[in-house]
């Protein structure tokens, strides 16, 4: 029976040595990236045809009051409160649409398909999600088109064809560039640095991550990468992963990312309990509000992010054009009310705008 | 004893009628027949795993390492077939081995080296989560053939196939602990493990086989999640012990052994899962949801003790 143990341990063991990794950072995922050049200027934009998918038999709607559940992934932290509100506010504005906002109280695709599957059979007219993984939500969002519902996503993409339309909050190699930049700004060419992330298969941290690696490669490239670790989108957790990194690595971190609206405030929190602030620096995707703190001590200096609110208003906007059937394969441009004109990139995907960075300058501007 | 059992089930079958009439009655959504399937569907990962759970807890045991068996053997599924370019089916089969061998080794630290099941199974939980993690290098596998979403995705006789599977293992999990030598030897373990052992029961071979067991439901659950899902992750399961030890509860079974029966468990799963979606569908959002559950599972278990101690038990 020992041996057996041993046996069945080692054969384990042995299997976890066989994969290999594809991205130069861990976290990030091996689609191919697309850096930005070094300063700044934009790469020239590919014409690509509609590649959304179409609900079957939808009944008209348009001028009608139609139902919308936002189904993000999670719901009770402050991002997803700020994009619940941006489509609250386009909801009203609008006067025809009965939103609501529910989802599961962890990151947890599980749960949020059941969500998603629940509203499907409850009759919405409209589904609006921020995926947690892009392909297991796809045969749920599917199913929700084959019913005649209106599927538009934002913040976190699925397979383009399980969804009609997506509001991209700012591309994934602006974000990067942004990134890196600014932690370069703070450690210096050489500096060292990890990475607080959510997990490692999260659609939108793995892009990030290998578009950063690829922006670093290319234009930062005696930066080093100490690590990635996974902190869920957990307070508790990224604070504990934040603490682990400072005293692992000693005098030779240097800078810590943030790649959560979690992990940013957790990592900040970290370097002030540590007493570091000012030789660690914390760059990161956070809310406004959770960074105030660090900001206003000095101890963060640049908090990069799109504005939540106008995601959310924009998704709205955009899921209203499609009920009424305004907005068709093949558009170039949608209006987006006090947003204006929104472009329509990468076949069926609408983007906000570039990223945003908040610092002690303009910080206390904002309130979400 | 038996009656103490059969009152429970009674109370709980009364709880889950009252909960379906008041559920139809909130949303003209719940009780159609597309919808009770669908729910089948979504239960059935669960379900199997809460059966195997049945008899460890019947024991006297428990299992906190089955979400991270299922996360493990989805992982290894994937890992078999892309990187190791194993075909399909053999990948699935092998899969299916790992898991099984997962369980058996829970076993053999909990009989071997009488490590309480609870610490032992709480070592695995993060050993097994943390395998998973480390031979997937968090990287998704994806792109399976069509042929393999009828496990999860497809329906025999109208029917969503999983529940089929479902159907099936119930039936033989009801058998096995109701009918045979070694559900005997089950209840005898955890009434009293030392008089079950003095009596000549099998233990340390029984516990072998029934965490193996589970350790093989999990497994299976696994390739039916994948399916259902189309993609394999290093996270799924997670916090799947949980929703199968409410329901395994919820359904009369002891957590101190020596009693359980199959019928409670698949009455607590149906509960459950009913809550979640009849509630969701009357316009009850997530937090709500679980708030209700929480409630349903104290106010069950207090009847329970209500009905023991009246019994004089």
């Amino acid at each position: 029976m020992m041996k057996l143990t041993m046996a069945a341990a080692l054969c384990l063991g042995l299997m976890s040595g066989t994969a290999v990794a594809a991205s130069a950072w861990t976290g990030g995922d091996d689609l191919p990236t697309n850096a930005l050049a070094c300063d700044g200027t934009a790469g020239a934009a590919q014409a690509k045809p509609y590649d959304g998918g179409e609900p079957a038999n939808p009944p008209d709607r348009a001028s009608k009051k139609i139902t919308v559940v936002d189904i993000p992934k999670l719901i009770g932290i402050g991002y997803f409160n700020a994009t619940s509100k941006g489509i609250q506010d386009a909801a009203t504005e609008l006067g025809n649409v009965d939103a609501k906002t529910d989802g599961p109280t962890k990151a947890n695709i599980d749960e949020q398909i059941t969500f998603i599957d629940n509203y499907i059979t409850s009759g919405v007219d409209g589904i609006l999600f921020a995926a947690n993984d892009p392909v297991a939500i796809a045969p749920v969002l599917k199913k929700a088109l084959s019913k005649g519902i209106n599927v538009v996503g934002y913040d976190a993409n699925s397979t383009p064809d399980a969804r009609q339309w997506f509001v991209n909050q700012a591309e994934f190699n602006g974000i990067a560039k942004a990134l890196i930049d600014n932690m370069a700004k703070e450690i210096g060419e050489e500096g060292a640095f990890a990475i607080v992330t959510s997990t490692f298969t999260t659609p939108n941290q793995a892009r990030w991550i290998a578009e950063m690696a690829a922006y670093a490669a290319a234009c930062h490239p005696k930066m080093k990468w100490l690590e990635t670790v996974e902190a869920q989108e957990d307070n508790n957790l990224s604070f504990n992963q934040a603490t682990t990194l400072i005293n692992k690595h000693g005098d030779e971190l240097k800078g810590i990312f943030g790649m959560t609206s979690v992990a940013t405030p957790a990592s900040a929190e970290a370097v002030t309990q540590a007493g570091k602030c000012g030789q660690i620096a914390v760059v990161g995707l956070a809310t406004p509000n959770a960074m105030k703190p660090y900001v206003e001590k000095d101890c963060v200096k640049s908090v990069v992010l799109w504005n939540p609110v106008d995601l959310g208003y924009a998704a709205m906007h955009v899921m209203r054009q499609v009920a009424d059937g305004a907005l068709k394969a093949g558009a170039t441009s949608v209006k987006a009310g006090k947003l204006g004109d929104l472009q329509v990139i990468n076949g069926s995907e609408i983007l906000l705008g570039p990223p945003f960075i908040f610092t002690k300058a303009n910080i206390g501007e904002f309130d979400f | 004893m038996t009656g103490a059992l059969l009152r429970h089930e009674a109370v709980l079958a009364c709880l889950v009628c009252v909960a379906l009439a008041g559920l139809a009655f909130l949303s003209d959504r719940f009780f159609t027949t597309e919808n009770l399937l669908n729910q089948g569907r979504l239960m059935s990962e669960v379900g199997l795993v809460a059966l195997a759970m049945t008899f460890v807890i019947i024991t006297g045991g428990i299992d906190l390492s089955v979400g991270s068996i299922l996360g493990l053997s989805a992982i290894l599924l994937g890992v078999f077939w892309q990187n190791a370019g194993l075909p399909l089916e053999a990948a699935i089969v092998l899969a299916i081995a790992s898991g099984t061998l997962a369980g058996l080794v829970n076993g053999i630290i909990i009989t071997r080296f009488k490590v309480p099941p609870l610490i032992a199974t709480l070592a695995t939980l993060a050993l097994y989560r943390g395998l998973a993690e480390g031979i997937s290098q968090a990287r998704s596998v994806r792109g399976y053939p069509n042929w393999f979403f009828a496990f999860g995705q497809g329906e025999v006789l109208g029917i969503p196939f999983q529940l089929w599977v479902l159907a099936v293992a119930t039936v033989v999990c009801a058998v096995i602990l109701g009918l045979t030598p070694f559900g005997r030897a089950t209840y005898a373990i955890g009434a009293n493990e030392v008089a079950a052992r003095f009596s000549g029961i099998r233990v340390d071979a029984t516990k072998l086989w029934i965490y193996a067991g589970t350790g093989f439901l999990a497994a299976l659950a696994a390739v039916i999640f994948v399916s259902r899902v189309t993609t394999t992750r290093s996270d799924m399961g997670t916090g799947l012990e949980l929703d199968v030890i409410t329901g395994v509860v919820l359904g009369g079974t002891s957590i101190f052994g020596g009693r359980g029966t199959i019928i409670g468990t698949a009455l607590g799963l149906i509960l459950i899962q009913a809550l979640k979606n009849g509630l969701a569908l009357s316009g009850v959002k997530g937090d709500g949801t679980i708030v209700v559950i929480g409630i349903v599972l104290i106010i069950a278990i207090l009847v329970s003790a209500v009905i023991d101690r009246s019994r004089g038990g």
